[in-house]
């Protein structure tokens, strides 16, 4: 190969490479999109667990406690009756 | 008398009597290299085995990273020099001419000598069945990928797809870097072709097992000089990349806070590596090694009921194979084949890859920001340059420094895995390019 050959080579493998990784994380950015939104619609009542942790943790207070216990208990008996 | 010339055996058989003056400098460059390693935490996992890897390669005589054919045309016993230049059809007399036939020789030949030099009692340095085991066969940084995939969160890259852009526009550091390489070579400063140029560039991506497997493919020959200078700028991210992300924004820039991430449901993260395996298969098989492991290794990840092999895969399993595959980029780190000008090149062109890189990421979030309607910060872009995580906490600590509120980790995390998607992508095109041109 001779040298400015090379450098054509050289700019072509620039255009084709770039071009081509655009287009498919172009392609890959709708896909997704639509597979969001698609998924999105099948399961929109998941539950979100890791928003909820911290606010419960967070206003502890000693009474709050309390109220948190008995409701909690209530809950398990409840679970236990169930069966 | 006798006693004399068995003491003058000892000594002719000692490393310091056979040390040459480029194995010197080598075990100097890895002493250096593990100095970084232990003392300046660079990488320290890759590192040091490739640092110890250089110290053995580099014995003297020990030959540990030669293949059987190497070590008996350096024993350079006659009547052993004579039986390889019949199989490989080149005069005894000259070893060098010997070693080179072997180097390009074709498959069939390759195998005959082998089997040659295997009879007359000569086998592989262990650094070289390492080699063989782990590179060559292309099977280390594969399962290495599929590892990172197994560590991979794409929950934020699912939250703002868009994201995606950036890590494709880092992308083209590497391209104009195979540009440079080629560039250097019309101008007759250095000598590559373009599957070397292709080899170096992707140096660019920041992305260690894609540099290696690129490089095994299109130039083995330059292998040790393109791992190092890969892992080093990947350690040296903190320092290169914080000057260029401020030349190129403003401090109003720098202080713009981006919206919390929408949560992202279980179900879009299980089905997220179907797709890109999907779009992989029907776009660019090329890059279906790397991309194919690293989709597997996520979804191990993500589907939950495989927590075991998940668990091995990125702890266990990426470990072992760390250390055999750093020492076999350390067999590469012999005199003869690391010490040439090209090495100079590599590690310059190398830098200018990861720079180039970086300014791309940075200035096209501040092109998406002029056209979209959801703000970014335009430091996010330069993690878009993969070398997971650390390119983010870049991104996260120049975020701070402009604002205190700003934690831009999340955000960047998306360009950051945005970006090993992006140089698999360019991996694939470039031995894709390389190999039917």
């Amino acid at each position: 190969m001779t040298q400015p050959d090379l450098m054509s080579e050289g700019i072509n493998l620039m255009l084709f490479g770039m071009g081509f990784v655009f287009v498919f994380l172009t392609l890959l950015v709708v896909s997704t999109t639509v597979m969001s939104k698609v998924v999105g619609k099948f399961d929109s009542g998941e539950p979100e667990p890791a928003a909820n942790r911290p606010v419960v943790s967070l206003n502890l207070g000693p009474a709050q406690d309390q109220k948190l216990i008995s409701i909690i208990t209530e809950a398990i008996k409840q679970h236990r009756g169930q069966k | 008398m006798d006693m004399v010339n068995k003491l003058e055996m000892l000594w002719h058989g000692s490393g310091v009597y056979n040390m040459t003056f480029g194995q010197f400098v080598m075990m100097v460059v890895c002493v250096g290299l593990l100095y970084l390693a232990i003392k300046k935490n660079f990488e320290p996992l890759l590192l040091v085995p490739i640092g110890f890897g250089g110290l053995l390669a580099n014995i003297p005589e020990a030959g540990l990273a030669y293949s059987s054919v190497e070590q008996a045309i350096h024993m350079a016993k006659p009547e052993v020099l004579e039986a390889l230049g019949q199989v490989l059809g080149v005069a005894a007399s000259d070893p060098h001419a010997l070693a080179e036939a072997y180097e390009t020789s074709n498959a069939e030949l390759h195998q005959a000598a082998v089997n040659t030099a295997n009879d007359l009692g000569y086998s592989n340095g262990v650094l070289y069945s390492f080699y063989l085991a782990v590179i060559a066969s292309g099977a280390g940084p594969l399962i290495i990928f599929m590892g990172v995939g197994a560590m991979t969160d794409f929950g934020p890259l699912l939250a703002n797809p868009r994201t995606l852009f950036l890590g494709a526009a880092a992308q083209f550091g590497i391209f104009a870097t195979v540009l440079g390489a080629v560039g250097l070579t019309s101008m007759g400063v250095m000598d590559f072709s373009l599957a070397q140029a292709a080899a170096i560039g992707i140096i660019g991506g920041a992305d260690g097992p894609t540099s290696i497997y690129v490089a095994s493919v299109l130039a083995p020959e330059l292998l040790g000089a393109i791992a190092v200078a890969s892992y080093s700028y990947m350690a040296l991210v903190p320092l290169i990349q914080p000057p260029i992300m401020r030349a190129l924004t403003t401090q109003k820039e720098r202080q713009l806070q981006m919206s919390q991430l929408r949560h992202v449901g279980k179900t879009e993260k299980i089905v997220f590596p179907l797709v890109l395996l999907v779009l992989v298969a029907i776009l660019l098989p090329d890059a279906a090694p790397l991309l194919g492991m690293f989709c597997f290794g996520n979804l191990m990840k993500e589907c939950g009921v495989v927590d075991r092999l998940s668990d091995t895969a990125q702890n266990a399993l990426i470990n072992i194979v760390t250390i055999f595959l750093g020492l076999s980029v350390g067999s590469k780190l012999v005199a003869d084949k690391f010490l040439q000008p090209e090495t100079l090149g590599i590690l310059s062109l190398g830098i200018v890859a990861f720079a180039i890189g970086t300014a791309c990421g940075v200035l096209m979030a501040k092109l998406m920001n002029r056209f979209g309607s959801i703000p970014i910060n335009p430091l996010i872009g330069s993690a878009g340059v993969s070398a997971v995580p650390m390119a983010a906490r870049v991104s996260n600590k120049i975020g701070l420094e402009a604002n205190p509120q700003n934690f831009l980790l999340m955000h960047a995390m998306g360009p950051n895995v945005a970006g090993v998607i992006g140089s698999a992508v360019a991996a694939g095109v470039m031995i894709k390019y390389v190999t039917a041109g």
